[in-house]
């Protein structure tokens, strides 16, 4: 009895959890493994009343709510795909602080990676061109007196 | 009254700033002597209109004269006199007037410190700083004016926003961020007359750089007291959300760091001319984007609490100076070839090289990752989120490549380096990143990028020290007793080298810092009530109880904790909820226990005082005041390289050069 009592509560906290990503996919999770991934999904998920901060971080009420659907989600055994996708579904896509790897979205992930191929490529390419080059002593950085440019001198030889 | 003179000392700044900015394009044009002079003169007039009317509008404030729109905005009789002095940049049209404000200083400022020299420069640099200035005047004259006239004048306004009431550092933050912002534009005016010139010769590379490095060692301290501000007052036991507003701050800064590197590749070797002036060019328009981003609107932040409709205007001076840079740019690329060349991959200029390519990367992904939500909504009509988990995954690995360099960098030499000569200089400091990674991992931390950090900053310290103990070292080789080497290597010659390295310094406890707080700090809630003690690790927290409290502008509800560790008491923190007149929902306080070991953090999430429980958070954050005083370390290391070395021609006669000297400033 005072197990069901315990499990009608945990359904009411995320009642509609089974109709909108189906049957519990991964294994229950409890202790230490429990608190670990709670934290670690916490971290992903915005929360939806603050200024771009995730519901681990933020103080408010709501957040510390979607933390608990968070910790009772694992409980049931739900996989971390099904508790991001039962929030996505439940706020859209605006509650994932990590964007997905999908449509659009691959840009934000790609575009910087472009950036540094490309950046890369220019950078390498250039130093490549004047290593090839013979070797000639390099000219002398401009000194603005005489002192500065001797000691520079004494010091590259 | 008041009013009315404020008014007319905006007005007429305009009338100045619009005819200096033509005298000075012209002056650029004709070069003479009196042209020039003219333009100094009217941009001196500039600085003194906009620090009358600033000084009118504190005039204003300080008598709470009522009548004056900004005053009935901001001003308040029950708050104490110094919120009443700094609410001057508490809302939209002080903050504009304020920036004005800084503006004028530093234009008279560059023009008071280039009396005597780059005649053929001054023209051009005074005619865009001029320009800005008119941006700027037109704004506090029309779309943002403080001085409007209110009809009926009340007896008492709100007061300033609260969040300004709430913590001191708030109150040092924005002048600040002001201070480094607005100091681009120096810089950018310099950059734009080279350009307009069609040459950067090396003797104009100075100004640019010491104009750049200024309001760099504001920004750099700047960046660091908003995310200290954040720590201290949001509660949530972190300094950084990547929120919008902190990454505007960021991105200038990263291109001006990038652009103090490549000046050095540039002076030493003539290469990277229009890549360092692309970069002094951006770290202004970024600034401008920044104060875009803050003000318009457009961007959920907890940090903008003075937007306006002025976004689309900030909007058009965006695209007009982004226009005038890139058309400049464009004219003169061949003349900003490379008149030198680098030799080698493996070599200290080499290393410049991917250290550009990181911090643009780094600036590159920091704006899309920023700006990407927006567009997505613009283009899709969807809303995305684009947070930490995702900054934190793009960030981290370049930082640590940044902290990489940082070591090697400065081990290298200039030129090509010797077989052999790279992996020998690289070894010993090698030896002491793993003696501090060890340390690490003895101590608990075992996050991959942590340990590759410590690995990399134990290296960097390592050359770090010895590159600032190189010159004092060969100075002893020649017989200088200690104190005199040092005093002479890096106080006397080498400040500029001695600064740096210092900079260096600060930015390795910095990255450390960061990674070790972020990556082992814990936390815990906890639901108390009076008397009750709970143990977090070391540490007991005893509820002592909570008491609400009256105070002239706020009503604080304030709860008291006894900390003890290993059973000694060590502190009593004092976390409160402040609930102003002016504010629906209560501003949290959170208290802190400070160590350099590492902080003990509590913030209320719910006090209820008739039946005295709480309910805290409980942050343990190892290392983290680490962060301000290695970032305040940086600025003063900035600060030091600024201040020029003695002239160096004394130097001459009084200073035999030896083999083996003293290694150039660098």
């Amino acid at each position: 009895m005072i197990v069901f009592v315990f499990l009608a509560l945990l359904q009411l906290k995320v009642p509609d959890a089974q109709q909108l990503v189906g049957a519990p996919a991964g294994k229950k999770l409890a202790g230490a493994e429990l608190d670990q991934k709670t934290m670690e999904l916490s971290q992903i998920l915005r929360c939806p009343v603050c200024q771009g901060l995730s519901i681990s971080d933020s103080p408010s009420i709501m957040a510390a709510n979607m933390r608990d659907q968070v910790r009772d989600l694992l409980v049931q055994g739900y996989s971390q795909e099904q508790v991001l996708k039962y929030f996505e579904q439940s706020y859209g896509q605006f509650v994932l602080l990590k964007p997905k790897f999908q449509g659009v979205n691959t840009f934000v992930w790609l575009l910087p990676l472009g950036a540094l191929l490309i950046g890369l490529a220019i950078t390498l390419v250039k130093m490549n061109k004047l290593d090839a080059a013979p070797a000639a002593p390099a000219p002398e950085a401009p000194a603005d007196d005489p002192y500065v440019a001797r000691v520079r001198e004494l010091v590259e030889k | 009254m008041t009013g009315s003179v404020g008014q007319f000392l905006v007005l007429l700044s305009l009338l100045v700033a619009t005819t200096g900015a033509m005298i000075g394009f012209y002056a650029g044009r004709v070069r003479t002597k009196e042209a020039v002079e003219w333009a100094r003169k009217f941009a001196y007039l500039y600085a003194a209109c906009m620090i009358g009317a600033t000084l009118v509008m504190e005039y204003a404030l300080l008598t709470h004269d009522f009548r004056v729109g900004y005053v009935e905005q901001v001003g308040s009789r029950a708050v104490p006199m110094w919120v009443t002095i700094v609410s001057l940049w508490s809302s939209l049209e002080g903050s504009i007037l304020f920036w004005g404000f800084i503006l004028a200083i530093y234009i008279a400022g560059a023009v008071r410190f280039t009396k005597n020299e780059h005649a053929d420069f001054m023209g051009d640099s005074i005619g865009v700083w001029l320009s800005c200035a008119i941006f700027f005047s037109y704004l506090i004259a029309a779309p943002a004016n403080p001085f409007g006239l209110v009809a009926n004048p009340p007896f008492d306004g709100p007061g300033p926003n609260p969040l300004l009431q709430n913590h001191l550092l708030m109150i040092i933050h924005p002048p600040f961020l002001y201070l480094g912002y607005v100091g681009m534009t120096i810089p950018f005016g310099f950059a734009s007359a080279a350009l307009m010139r069609g040459r950067l010769g090396a003797g104009f590379l100075r100004p640019i750089r010491a104009s750049l490095l200024l309001p760099w060692c504001f920004l750099t301290i700047a960046i660091m007291l908003g995310g200290w501000w954040a720590y201290e007052v949001l509660g949530w036991g972190g300094y950084w959300a990547w929120d919008p507003v902190e990454n505007a701050s960021l991105l200038p800064w990263l291109t001006a760091t990038a652009a103090l590197h490549s000046a050095i590749v540039m002076e030493r070797r003539g290469v990277l001319k229009g890549w360092t002036v692309t970069l002094v060019q951006a770290s202004f328009l970024l600034t401008v984007l920044g104060t875009f981003m803050t003000r318009s609107g457009v961007f959920n932040s907890v940090h903008s609490f003075t937007q306006s409709a002025i976004g689309p205007t900030i909007l058009v001076f965006l695209a007009a100076a982004l226009l005038f840079a890139i058309v400049l740019l464009s004219m003169r690329i061949d003349s900003l070839e490379a008149e030198g060349r680098i030799d080698g991959a493996v070599s200290r200029e080499g290393m410049f090289l991917v250290n550009n390519l990181l911090f643009v990367l780094l600036t590159f992904t920091i704006l899309i990752g920023t700006a990407f939500p927006l567009i997505v909504e613009a283009f899709k009509g969807k809303q995305m989120s684009v947070g930490r988990p995702y900054f934190d995954a793009m960030v981290v690995p370049i930082g640590t490549a940044l902290l990489f360099l940082l070591g090697v960098g400065p081990a290298l030499p200039w030129g090509r380096a010797k077989q052999g000569q790279a992996l020998r200089l690289l070894l010993p400091p090698a030896a002491l990143g793993v003696l501090v990674a060890g340390a690490g991992f003895a101590l608990g931390s075992s996050n991959f990028w942590t340990l590759l950090t410590l690995f990399f900053g134990g290296y960097a310290a390592h050359v770090t020290m010895a590159e600032m103990w190189s010159p004092v070292a060969a100075r002893m080789k020649r017989g200088e007793n200690v104190g005199t080497a040092v005093m002479q290597a890096q106080v006397r010659r080498g400040r500029r080298r001695f600064g740096s390295y210092v900079v260096h310094a600060g930015a390795v406890i910095t990255i450390v810092a960061i990674a070790v707080s972020s990556t082992m700090r814990t936390s815990r809630e906890l639901q108390l009530e009076k008397g009750q003690t709970a143990t977090v690790g070391k540490y007991g927290v005893t509820f002592l109880g909570a008491e609400d409290r009256q105070e002239p502008h706020r009503l604080s509800t304030i709860a008291r904790f006894r900390i003890t560790k290993n059973g000694k008491e060590i502190a009593t923190l004092a976390p409160r909820m402040n609930q102003y007149q002016t504010m629906r929902e209560p501003i949290g306080s959170p208290d802190v226990y400070s160590t350099l070991a590492g902080d003990f953090y509590i913030s209320l999430m719910n006090v209820d005082v008739p039946t005295q429980r709480v309910g805290i958070s409980v942050y343990q954050t190892p290392m983290i005041a680490w962060i301000w005083i290695s970032v305040i370390l940086m600025g003063l290391g900035g600060l030091i390289a600024l201040i020029p070395a003695r002239a160096p021609r004394v130097a001459i006669a009084s200073e035999p050069v030896l083999p083996g000297g003293v290694p150039a400033e660098s």
